[in-house]
Formats: structure tokens, C-alpha cells, sequence
């Protein structure tokens, strides 16, 4: 290379470059928006694409039934709304359904007059016994576990999760009591969610915590994505609800009694928000003041909704099918109760082109592995049955009678 | 009791079974010793239910019954208990005119009349599938009136028949080279006097090109029914050599097949089903002088290894049985091989509650009993075949019991 041809050789070079960078940036930026348009997040959106749950007691013992109650009725109401037993993460004491002073063996109930079994035969209990401890606590949320830890002892979130904690048991100013043994403080819970928010292990958390004072350990949050609410504020007990007089102890709280009364009136396709469970706290029967933090979430309270955190939903895109003739004959497919209808919330342009507006909102068609091969032709349907039946009663009457 | 009413007594009490609603009857169509997946009432329903609503019903592994079941179902007759019913009395009358005309009896009646049809309508390896709806009924009556027309020697019904049984159930390929055999020779009893076979070979070869014919014209009608495509011979033939359904049964391939690495699958598929083909010659060639007797043996090695088990296929072979009563002085363990029965047939619907509905017990426990079964499947079959093949050698005289016995080397 010349030194006077230099000058030239850079101007060429610049002149490369900058086409280079315009024409990536002028094809990348529709193809972006159609991504991002799919993927990303979109106004009044939570963004998530799946729910985990993690749910501790942190308390053992007989006396303290009504804890082991919270949780699995909070167990059972997120199982019902849709969240799987993988993404479920319970920790538990689990020493009052086989407890020898359990009238009732192998059950645990949450109301006096015994309706409704919490424990029964189908419940998935991760951490249980003396692996309830802090330590375990905060490796289960950063996700530090040793190699041999198994999946199901992990919680397995990444960047689109939605995550709801809830913990229950006796507390106090900023700390938590884990099974008489050992405490965790507010700011030990803040710490993890922040590790968990730089590891990007969450989209969006609800924690909630139901104990003494229990409005002080989430006072300490200080990551985004947030949200927090918990049964009474400090220097204020919570109260237990009611006994049973059966079984002779509490069998469950105040708070969590009224929040599981509240979430019982909600199913799979509910898109009750989540300020209707904040108005609907009432600290007359409560006995406690309930307490709601929400300056860390960066969506109004009544845009998210209670499904986005309790239920297991997932967000669904419609394509039309395959072959237009088929559309003819829609038949409703199964789809399964976790697809929410996208036309709650409004398509944007790009999506439009996506969606087919002769796709129905109830009615899908679903390309059978047949459909591939063979168009299953419905005019011909009669015809083809009573032809081969014709054909096969000739045959057999021609050979019994002509031959 | 008198035998000239007992014939429509048994007749009109299993039209009577199928038109009286029993209670807890609907729970047999669900049961897994009744039926299988390639004979199920609820999944003959399914396939119905979907080809009535436009879909391939050969599409997701639910439908294995052939189309012609199909076509049948849903243009002339509709799935009634009764058309069972019926079908039982046919393979009933089927089994008579087999026992008649090995008996040389011609159009008249015999004295064992109402003991083969009782042998056939009462037995409860037959009757409680039946009563399932499960279609393994037609299987039965069309092996029976395959084996009725071949005896009289009705040379073309027999073939259609042949077809039919070969195009329902895939297993019964088996049966063709005896029926062939049979055809051109004569179902009269030749055991205790075996013979070289006495048929002409090429006219069986001939025959042999005349079912094919009809065969064909049988794949052809199912072809139509099921949309023009070959999708319905992977799922009904295909399940029988490739296994894809799992479900319990009181066979021996599924467990095996439960824990196979799919590595071997091929392989041990390969195996299973050659097993089944290695018996035709074999037994053929040592039975020649009695091709009935053939048929027999080789009914019986189905209900033991047949792909997809179910009660119904031991029954067919125990109630052939009836039709050989020159082999019953022969027979070496038949209390053994009843006890067998008996303990299987305990056993298998207990270790099936136990471990499918109680929860208590697992799936070793039903395989030990299916094991059961074809302990007792198995000897059933031997003892058939050294009956068969110890009265020809005759009875030991009297004077000379104590010098000389007949043992098996």
C-alpha cells in the first residue's frame, strides 16, 4: 500500500463501514420489532412466561398447626390455579398430619368444621423436616446448591419468571423465627432478591408473609420488581382466626384465612387485579393492620392482575391453520385452560399480520398428522363408507351364492 | 336335563345378558383382561365418534379396530350389545358344525351337541369379553366359521372367511397354512392312525391364490373406508409387530417391552414375532393326518403369545377342546393345567386392583400373574400335543401293563 493512496484506502473503508452498519440497522429494525413485538413486553404486561412459587413455614411443632395450614392452603390455591408441582417450591416442618397428637392422621384442615383436607395424597413437599433453615432459604432463592442438590429443590427461574413468596411463622421487628432454631432478617431477604435481580432470576416478585410485625421485613427491599404485602404492622400481632375444637389447636391465621377467602373467588382465566385483594383487606376482622408495599414495582396495581402471580398462565399466540378448507370445519380443539384469549389485550400492528382475523376466539384448527398426508376429504365420507361396506357385501354374497 | 331345549335355553339366555341391563356391566368394557387396545368397545366408540366428525380416526393411536369395523359401525348396524350376542350363538353354531362334521355326523344332530354349544357360550374367558363388547367376539366367530366352512369343505366361503379372520386380527396369519391344509383334506379324527398328509399340495397353492384374491379385495374396501391412504395398516397391523400401546394385559410382550432401551426395540420385536411363525411348520408337518388338530395347536400358541392378550384367546382355545375327546384318556396334567387356570384368572384381576386402583402393589405383581397364565396357556398346549401324538402309539394291553409303559424320551 502506497502512503498516498491512504487517504483513499480509509474513505473507502469508512464508506464500507457506514453502508454496512445503515443496512443492518435499516433490515434488523422491522425484523426487531416484530421480536420484540412477540417477545418483549408490552404496556399493562407483566412480561412473564412462567410462575414460580415458593412457600415456607417456617415453623415446627404441634402447636403451631395453623402455620402448616397457611402454607398448604396457599399450596393448594396456587395448584389450583394452575402454577405445576415443578414450579412449586414447599417448605414445610410436615410434623402435624402423621403427628401421634393429630386426631385426624395424615390430614391437616384450615376451618373448624373439618371440610376441606389440605394435606391429603397429592401434595409435593420439597424441603420438609430440618432442611427448613435459612441457609437452605437463601441458596433455594440465589440458586447457590451444591452440585448433588436434585431439580425439584431448585428453583429453576430465569428472566421471565414470575415469582410469589410467601412465608409464614412467628416473627418480629425485621426478623423471621426458622423452626425455634435460628432467624432471618429482613435485610438477609433483601440481599437474595437483589442477588437473584443481578443474576436475572426473576421478572417480577409478590412476597407476602404472614406473621408478627410482619409489615417490617419487606421495609428492607431495595431491588426493582417488587411487590410486597404482609398481615400487620409493627409493634402489632397477628392473630390467629379460629380453632377446632377437634383437633384442639388454631388451624389458621387471620390474614391468610381472608386472603385465601378472597382468592377462592378466583379461577384460571380471572383477570381480577391485584389492588381488588389490597381493597379487599379489612383490619376490623383481620385484627391486624395489613400492609402493602408497591414502590418497587413499576406497574400500576390495578393493571397487574392476581393470575400474574398466583396462576400458571401462559400467553398464547394464534396462527391460522394450514390448509384453508380446513378452516371450514372448525372444531373446538382442547386447548388447554392456561391459554388466556389474546383479545384481552390489543394486538399491536405487527402482531395483526400474525393473527388471522378468520381464526374465531373459541375455535382453532389444529393440522392433524393425517392432514399432512392425506386431506381427509368430508364430501366423500358417506360415499366412502357405504362403498366399502357395498363392496364387501357383494364379495360376500357372490362367493356364498355364485360359488 | 333334556337335551332338545337346552340349545335354545342357552341361546335365549345370552340374548336375554345382552338386552337386560346388568348392573356395573359398563365397568368390563374398561377392564384390561377382557380387552386390549386393538379390540376396546370405548375406543370402536372413539373412532366412530371421530369419523362421524370429520376427523382421521387413524391420526392419534386411539382407533386400532380395522376400517371395515368402521364402515360396518357406522352404516348398517349400530354398536349394540345385542349384534355381541348374536355373535357368540353364531361362533356357537360354528363350533357345532365343526363337532359334526369331524364326527361324521352329517345334518343330524349328535349327542354332544349341547355340551360343545355350552362348552362355547358359557365358558367365562368368552362370555365376560363378550359381555365387555369387546370385538375380539368377532375375531372368535370368524376363526370358527373359517375352521365350520373349511371341515364341510365349502372351498370359496372358507377363503372369504380366511380373509376375514386374517384381515381383523393380524395373529391369525397363522392359521392360514393349516385352513389351506384342511381344505383339501378331511376334518375326521386321524390321530390315533397318522398318515402321511393325504391332500394335493398344488390344489392348496391354488387356494391359496383365491384367498389372496379375496384378501386384497379386503384391503381394497378398507383402503376406501379409511380415506384412500395406508395410515390404518400401521395402526391396526403395525401395533401387532410394533407394540406402541403399552397398556397391561394378561400377555407377556408388554412388560418386556416396558423396560426394552429403545436400542433393541427392533430387535426384540423382530424376535417376538418370528416366535409366533416358527410354529406353523412345525407343528404342521408332525400333525399332517389332522389339520383340525393343527388349527387347535396353533389357536393355543396365540392365546399365549399373541401381541395383545386378552382373556378371550385362551378361551377360544380351551373351548376347542371340547371338540376332541378322543385325546382326553391322554392327557397327562389336566388338573394341572385347570388349577393353573383357575389361580390365573383369580389372580389376575387381583393384582390388577392392587396395583392399578389400590395403588398398593406394582406392575411385578400383574406380570408374575400373566406369568401365571401362560404357565397355565402354555401347559395346555403341550399336554394337547402329547396327547395328540401319544394316542397314535394306542393303549397298553391289559396282560402286559406291567411289562412295558410309554414314556417320553
Amino acid at each position: 500500500m502506497r502512503l498516498h493512496q491512504l487517504p483513499h484506502n480509509c474513505l473507502l473503508l469508512l464508506a464500507c463501514l457506514a453502508t454496512w452498519s445503515v443496512g443492518i440497522l435499516a433490515s434488523s429494525g422491522s425484523q426487531d420489532e416484530q421480536v420484540s413485538s412477540f417477545f418483549g413486553r408490552h404496556d399493562g404486561d407483566s412480561g412473564h412466561t412462567n410462575n414460580w412459587a415458593v412457600l415456607v413455614c417456617a415453623s415446627r411443632y404441634w402447636f403451631n398447626y395453623r402455620h402448616m395450614a397457611n402454607a398448604l392452603g396457599m399450596y393448594r390455591t396456587v395448584k389450583r390455579l394452575g402454577i405445576p408441582d415443578s414450579n412449586i417450591i414447599l417448605m414445610l416442618a410436615d410434623d402435624v398430619a402423621c403427628n401421634t397428637r393429630n386426631k385426624f392422621p395424615g390430614s391437616v384442615y384450615a376451618k373448624a368444621g373439618r371440610h376441606l383436607d389440605l394435606y391429603g395424597e397429592n401434595i409435593e413437599v420439597d424441603y420438609r423436616g430440618y432442611e427448613v433453615t435459612v441457609e437452605n432459604f437463601i441458596r433455594l432463592l440465589t440458586g447457590r446448591v451444591d452440585p448433588s442438590v436434585p431439580r425439584s429443590k431448585r428453583l429453576l427461574t430465569d428472566d421471565r419468571s414470575n415469582i410469589f413468596v410467601y412465608m409464614t411463622g412467628h416473627g418480629g421487628n425485621e426478623f423471621l423465627k426458622f423452626q425455634d432454631n435460628e432467624e432471618i432478617s429482613a435485610f438477609d431477604i433483601a440481599d437474595a432478591f437483589e442477588q437473584m435481580w443481578q443474576k436475572k432470576r426473576y421478572n417480577e416478585i409478590f412476597f407476602m408473609i404472614d406473621t408478627c410485625q410482619a409489615n417490617t421485613m419487606y421495609s428492607q427491599f431495595y431491588s426493582p420488581n417488587i411487590l410486597a404485602t404482609g398481615s400487620s404492622e409493627i409493634e402489632e400481632n397477628s392473630y390467629s382466626h379460629e380453632n377446632d375444637n377437634d383437633i384442639g389447636v388454631s388451624v389458621i391465621d387471620s390474614y391468610t384465612h381472608f386472603v385465601l377467602e378472597f382468592m377462592e373467588g378466583i379461577n384460571k382465566t380471572s383477570q381480577v387485579p391485584i389492588q381488588d385483594l389490597f381493597s379487599s383487606y379489612d383490619p376490623v376482622p383481620i385484627r391486624s393492620h395489613p400492609g402493602v408495599r408497591s414502590d418497587l414495582f413499576r406497574r400500576p396495581l390495578d393493571k397487574a392482575l392476581i393470575t400474574d402471580f398466583f396462576g400458571g398462565v401462559a400467553q398464547v399466540e394464534m396462527f391460522p391453520a394450514v390448509e384453508e378448507k380446513i378452516q371450514a370445519n372448525t372444531f373446538v380443539s382442547k386447548c388447554s385452560q392456561d391459554t388466556k384469549i389474546p383479545q384481552q389485550h390489543p394486538p399491536n400492528p405487527t402482531a395483526d399480520e400474525l393473527i388471522s382475523g378468520e381464526v374465531h376466539a373459541n375455535t382453532t384448527s389444529v393440522p392433524l398428522s393425517g392432514f399432512a398426508n392425506q386431506p381427509w376429504d368430508t364430501r366423500w365420507k358417506e360415499i366412502r363408507k357405504w362403498t366399502s361396506v357395498l363392496l364387501v357385501g357383494s364379495l360376500v354374497g357372490w362367493v356364498s351364492f355364485a360359488r | 336335563m333334556d337335551s332338545s331345549l337346552f340349545l335354545p335355553l342357552l341361546v335365549s339366555c345370552r340374548l336375554v345378558l345382552a338386552i337386560v341391563p346388568i348392573p356395573l356391566i359398563n365397568e368390563f368394557q374398561h377392564d384390561h383382561q377382557l380387552s386390549s387396545p386393538l379390540t376396546s368397545y370405548p375406543r370402536l366408540k372413539e373412532g366412530l365418534w371421530l369419523y362421524q366428525h370429520d376427523v382421521d380416526p387413524y391420526a392419534g393411536g386411539v382407533f386400532r379396530h380395522s376400517p371395515l369395523l368402521l364402515s360396518l359401525f357406522s352404516t348398517v348396524l349400530p354398536p349394540l350389545p345385542v349384534i355381541w350376542a348374536l355373535c357368540d350363538i353364531v361362533g356357537a353354531w360354528a363350533l357345532l358344525r365343526i363337532w359334526r362334521a369331524r364326527q361324521r355326523v352329517g345334518k343330524g344332530s349328535s349327542g354332544r351337541d349341547s355340551l360343545v354349544a355350552a362348552v362355547y357360550l358359557l365358558n367365562p374367558y368368552l362370555l365376560l369379553p363378550s359381555l365387555a363388547l369387546s370385538t375380539s367376539t368377532f375375531e372368535n366367530t370368524a376363526l370358527l366359521l373359517t375352521l365350520m366352512l373349511a371341515s364341510e369343505g365349502n372351498r370359496s366361503p372358507a377363503l372369504l372367511a380366511l380373509a376375514f379372520t386374517t384381515h381383523l386380527s393380524l395373529s391369525t396369519f397363522l392359521l392360514v397354512v393349516p385352513v389351506l391344509m384342511l381344505l383339501v383334506s378331511s376334518p375326521v379324527s386321524q390321530l390315533a392312525s397318522p398318515r402321511p398328509f393325504a391332500g394335493n399340495l398344488m390344489t392348496a397353492c391354488k387356494y391359496a391364490g383365491e384367498f389372496i384374491a379375496y384378501w386384497l379385495v379386503l384391503i381394497g374396501a378398507a383402503s376406501i373406508m379409511a380415506g384412500g391412504g395406508w395410515g390404518w395398516v400401521r395402526e391396526t397391523w403395525g401395533a401387532s409387530l410394533t407394540l406402541p400401546d403399552l397398556a397391561p394385559n394378561p400377555g407377556l410382550w408388554w412388560y418386556f417391552f416396558t423396560e426394552m432401551f429403545d436400542h433393541f426395540r427392533p430387535f426384540f420385536l423382530m424376535v417376538f414375532s418370528v416366535h409366533l411363525v416358527i410354529y406353523i411348520l412345525p407343528i404342521c408337518i408332525k400333525f399332517q393326518h389332522d389339520t383340525l388338530y393343527v388349527s387347535f395347536l396353533l389357536v393355543g400358541i396365540l392365546g399365549i403369545f399373541k401381541a395383545y392378550l386378552t382373556l378371550a384367546d385362551p378361551g377360544l382355545f380351551l373351548s376347542m377342546f371340547v371338540l376332541f375327546p378322543e385325546v382326553y384318556p391322554y392327557l397327562r396334567h389336566p388338573i394341572v393345567t385347570t388349577l393353573l387356570h383357575t389361580h390365573a384368572s383369580l389372580l389376575l384381576p387381583l393384582f390388577h386392583a392392587l396395583w392399578v386402583t389400590e395403588g398398593r402393589g406394582n406392575a411385578n405383581f400383574y406380570y408374575a400373574a400373566s406369568l401365571v397364565m401362560g404357565v397355565a396357556g402354555g401347559a395346555g398346549v403341550v399336554d394337547a400335543c402329547f396327547a395328540g401324538m401319544r394316542i397314535a402309539i394306542g393303549d397298553v394291553v391289559e396282560g402286559e401293563r406291567g411289562k412295558w409303559e410309554v414314556v417320553q424320551e
